[in-house]
C-alpha cells in the first residue's frame, strides 16, 4: 500500500513536470508572457526610477521584486485562458491525473519563468553597479518563496473562466498594480506612517522587497523571519484557493 | 474459458458494480458494460441541461448518441470524461466511478472533443509523446507507440513539422492518434467527422470500425443521422436533456412504420406540386428533398398507383419512383420533434 502510493506520488511529480516542460516550450515566448513578464515589469521601474536621483544599486532589490512579482504572477493567466480556448486545458480535466498536479505543473511553469527572468537584475546589479549579495539564503527564500506565492496568485486568477489573456489579465493588475503603492517599492515601509505600514504587512509584495533589500545588506522593517513566514501563509493561502476555484469551474463548467 | 453470467437484482450492489457480471471459471469478474450511467444530471443555474438521464454501453459496441445542438450530447460526454462535475447522478468507466476513482476511470479512456484539441505549437510528434506523458508511459513505449500511430494515420513523415500548420482533417487525425496513444478501452468521439471533406471522412469512419473490430469500445456523437444508422450498434437520442430513447437503429426505424413513402421525381415538376401531390388519397404528407418529392404514407401501393394516375391525367414524365421504409432521421425528428419546413416556408425560401 506504502508501495503504491509513493508510485502514485512520484507519478503525479512527472506528469506535473511534464506539464511545466510543455509550457516552458510553448508559451514563455508568446508576446502576453513577454509583455506582461518582461516589459512591464522593467518598464514600471524605469519610470519610477529615472529622475529620482537615487543611486542605482539601491534600486535594484525593488527591480528583482517587481519583476519577481509580475513575471511569476503573469505565466499562469497567459497560458491557462489560450489553453481554454483551444480546449487543450480539457485535455489535462480528462488525463489520469489529479487537478493538484495538473495545478502544480502549472505553477511550477511561472516559478522557474519568474525566477528565471529575475536572475538577470542580480547580474546586472552586480557586474554594472558595484550590488553585493550579502545574504545568499535570505535571496533564495525570496526568489523560492515569492516565486511561488505570486506563480501561485496567478494560477488562482486564472480560474476566472475566460477564454482569451486580457480577461484574466485585467482583473489580476486590478490587485498588482495598487498593491505597488503600499509594499514599500518606492517608500522603504519604515519611512511609511503606522497605518500604511499594517497596510503593507499585508501585501506579500511588501515581504518580496523587504528580502531582497536584506540579502543586498539593507534594512528588512518586519525582519527576515516574518517575510518568509508571510509569504509562507501566502504561498499556501493562493495554492489552495486557486484550486478550490478550478474545481468551482469544473462545477459550473 | 467458460462464463457464467449473473443477473443482479440488488440496487445497492448494481450501483457499484452494474447490473450484469460475468465470472469466469477461474473467479475472475468480468463486467458486461463499458459504461454505466445512472441518474446523470447537470444544471447551470436554472438551466437543466442534463435530466437525470441513465442508460448502459455494452462492451465492444459502437453506441451512438444523438440529439439536436442544446439537446445536452457535449454536457453528457464531459461529465462522462470528467471534465465537468455532474450536479447529481453517477457515471461507471469499466467499472471505475469517474467522480471517485477518476484517475483510473480515466486510463481507460481516450476521447475526441468535437474541437481538435492538439497544441498547434509543437510538432505532431512532439503532440503524441507529450499525450504520453501525460499517461504515464514509459519512453520507450510512448516513442514507439507514436511512431505506430503516425505511421498508421500517414502523418509519420511530417512529424517534425507543427501542427498548426496542419489542414483541419490532418488536425483531427492527429487528435485521434492522441487519444488512442494509452491504448485506452473505451474511445470518445464527438462529433468526429463534423466540417472534413469526403476523402477524411471516409478515412475516419473506416478507423473507426477497424477500432471497433479490435475491441475497442465507441462512444459516438454526431449530427450525422446517416453515420450513426450506418456505424453503431445502438443508438441514443437526447432531446431537452432527456433520454427520448435507445435502440439498435432497426428497431428504431421499425417503430415509425407509418413514415413509409414512395419518392418521385418528375422530369418537368408541376406548378404548386406540393399542394398538388397532398390532394391523393392516403397521402399523410409530402416533403420537397432536392428534386424529389417524398409523399409520406401507411399504404405504399396504392400512392403509387394514385401517382400514376396523376402523372397520366397531368400528362407529367416521372424519371424516378422509389418506395422508402423509415429512416433513422425520420425516427430522430418524429422523437426530436424537429419539424421539416412546411410548403408555406418551401415557397418563400423559392420564392
Amino acid at each position: 500500500m506504502k508501495v503504491e502510493h509513493s508510485s502514485h506520488i512520484s507519478r503525479e511529480i512527472r506528469v506535473a513536470w511534464a506539464i511545466t516542460v510543455k509550457d516552458m516550450r510553448t508559451y514563455y515566448t508568446q508576446p502576453p508572457s513577454i509583455m506582461f513578464g518582461i516589459i512591464f515589469p522593467f518598464a514600471l521601474f524605469l519610470s519610477f526610477s529615472i529622475g529620482r536621483n537615487l543611486p542605482l544599486a539601491t534600486q535594484i532589490p525593488v527591480l528583482i521584486s517587481q519583476t519577481l512579482f509580475f513575471a511569476s504572477s503573469s505565466i499562469g493567466p497567459v497560458v491557462i485562458p489560450i489553453e481554454r480556448a483551444d480546449q487543450t486545458f480539457d485535455r489535462f480535466l480528462t488525463s489520469p491525473v489529479s487537478l493538484l498536479a495538473i495545478l502544480m505543473g502549472k505553477t511550477l511553469g511561472g516559478i522557474i519563468y519568474g525566477a528565471g527572468i529575475s536572475v538577470i537584475p542580480v547580474l546586472v546589479g552586480i557586474v554594472f553597479f558595484g550590488s553585493q549579495i550579502v545574504n545568499f539564503g535570505a535571496l533564495i527564500a525570496c526568489f523560492a518563496l515569492s516565486s511561488l506565492a505570486f506563480s501561485a496568485l496567478g494560477i488562482m486568477f486564472a480560474s476566472i473562466p475566460g477564454q482569451t489573456v486580457g480577461q484574466v489579465m485585467m482583473p489580476l493588475n486590478f490587485v498588482r498594480i495598487p498593491l505597488l503603492f503600499i509594499s514599500g517599492v518606492f517608500t522603504p515601509v519604515s519611512e511609511l506612517p503606522f497605518w500604511m505600514q499594517v497596510v503593507s504587512m499585508l501585501s506579500p509584495l511588501t515581504h518580496t522587497v523587504e528580502l531582497a533589500r536584506y540579502s543586498s545588506g539593507g534594512e528588512t522593517f518586519f525582519g527576515p523571519f516574518v517575510n518568509i513566514a508571510v509569504l509562507t501563509f501566502y504561498a499556501a493561502i493562493f495554492l489552495f484557493l486557486g484550486i478550490r476555484f478550478h474545481i468551482m469551474n469544473q462545477r459550473k463548467e | 474459458m467458460k462464463r457464467i453470467k449473473l443477473i443482479i437484482h440488488e440496487p445497492a450492489i448494481n450501483k457499484i458494480v452494474g447490473n450484469e457480471l460475468n465470472l469466469s471459471l477461474d473467479g475472475k469478474m468480468q463486467m458486461e458494460n463499458a459504461i454505466e450511467v445512472s441518474g446523470l444530471t447537470k444544471k447551470y443555474g436554472d438551466l437543466l441541461a442534463v435530466d437525470h438521464i441513465s442508460f448502459q454501453v455494452k462492451k465492444g459496441e459502437i453506441f451512438g448518441f444523438l440529439g439536436p445542438n442544446g439537446a445536452g450530447k457535449t454536457t453528457t460526454i464531459r461529465m462522462l470524461t470528467g471534465s465537468s462535475i455532474p450536479t447529481e447522478g453517477t457515471a461507471t468507466i469499466m467499472g471505475y466511478d469517474i467522480q471517485r476513482k477518476s484517475v483510473a476511470a480515466k486510463e481507460q479512456m481516450g476521447i475526441v472533443p468535437d474541437v481538435s484539441n492538439v497544441y498547434k505549437d509543437l510538432t505532431a510528434w512532439d503532440n503524441l509523446v507529450f499525450t504520453g506523458k501525460l499517461y504515464d508511459m514509459p519512453k520507450s513505449f510512448r516513442e514507439s507507440r507514436a511512431e505506430e500511430l503516425l505511421k498508421m494515420f500517414g502523418l509519420y513523415e511530417r512529424r517534425k513539422e507543427k501542427v498548426k500548420g496542419f489542414s483541419r482533417g490532418m488536425k483531427r487525425r492527429i487528435c485521434i492518434a492522441m487519444a488512442l496513444m494509452n491504448r485506452s478501452s473505451i474511445l470518445f468521439l464527438d462529433e468526429p467527422t463534423s466540417g472534413l471533406d469526403v476523402q477524411s471522412v471516409l478515412i475516419i469512419r473506416d478507423l473507426i470500425r477497424k477500432l471497433n473490430q479490435q475491441g475497442l469500445t465507441i462512444f459516438l456523437t454526431t449530427h450525422n443521422i446517416e453515420e450513426a444508422s450506418q456505424m453503431c450498434d445502438r443508438v441514443a437520442i437526447i432531446n431537452h436533456g432527456k433520454i427520448a430513447t435507445i435502440d439498435t437503429p432497426e428497431k428504431l426505424k421499425r417503430t415509425v412504420e407509418s413514415l413509409q413513402s414512395v419518392e418521385i421525381a418528375f422530369e418537368a415538376p408541376p406548378q404548386n406540386a406540393l399542394r398538388e401531390l397532398r390532394k391523393l388519397p392516403k397521402v399523410t404528407e409530402v416533403t420537397k428533398v432536392g428534386d424529389k418529392f417524398r409523399l409520406f404514407t401507411y399504404d405504399p401501393s396504392s400512392v403509387l398507383t394514385s401517382t400514376w394516375d396523376y402523372a397520366q391525367s397531368n400528362n407529367l414524365k416521372l424519371i424516378t419512383v422509389n418506395t422508402l421504409g423509415p429512416s433513422l432521421e425520420d425516427v430522430f425528428v418524429r422523437l426530436t420533434g424537429i419539424k421539416p419546413a412546411t410548403e408555406e416556408e418551401e415557397q418563400g425560401r423559392t420564392g
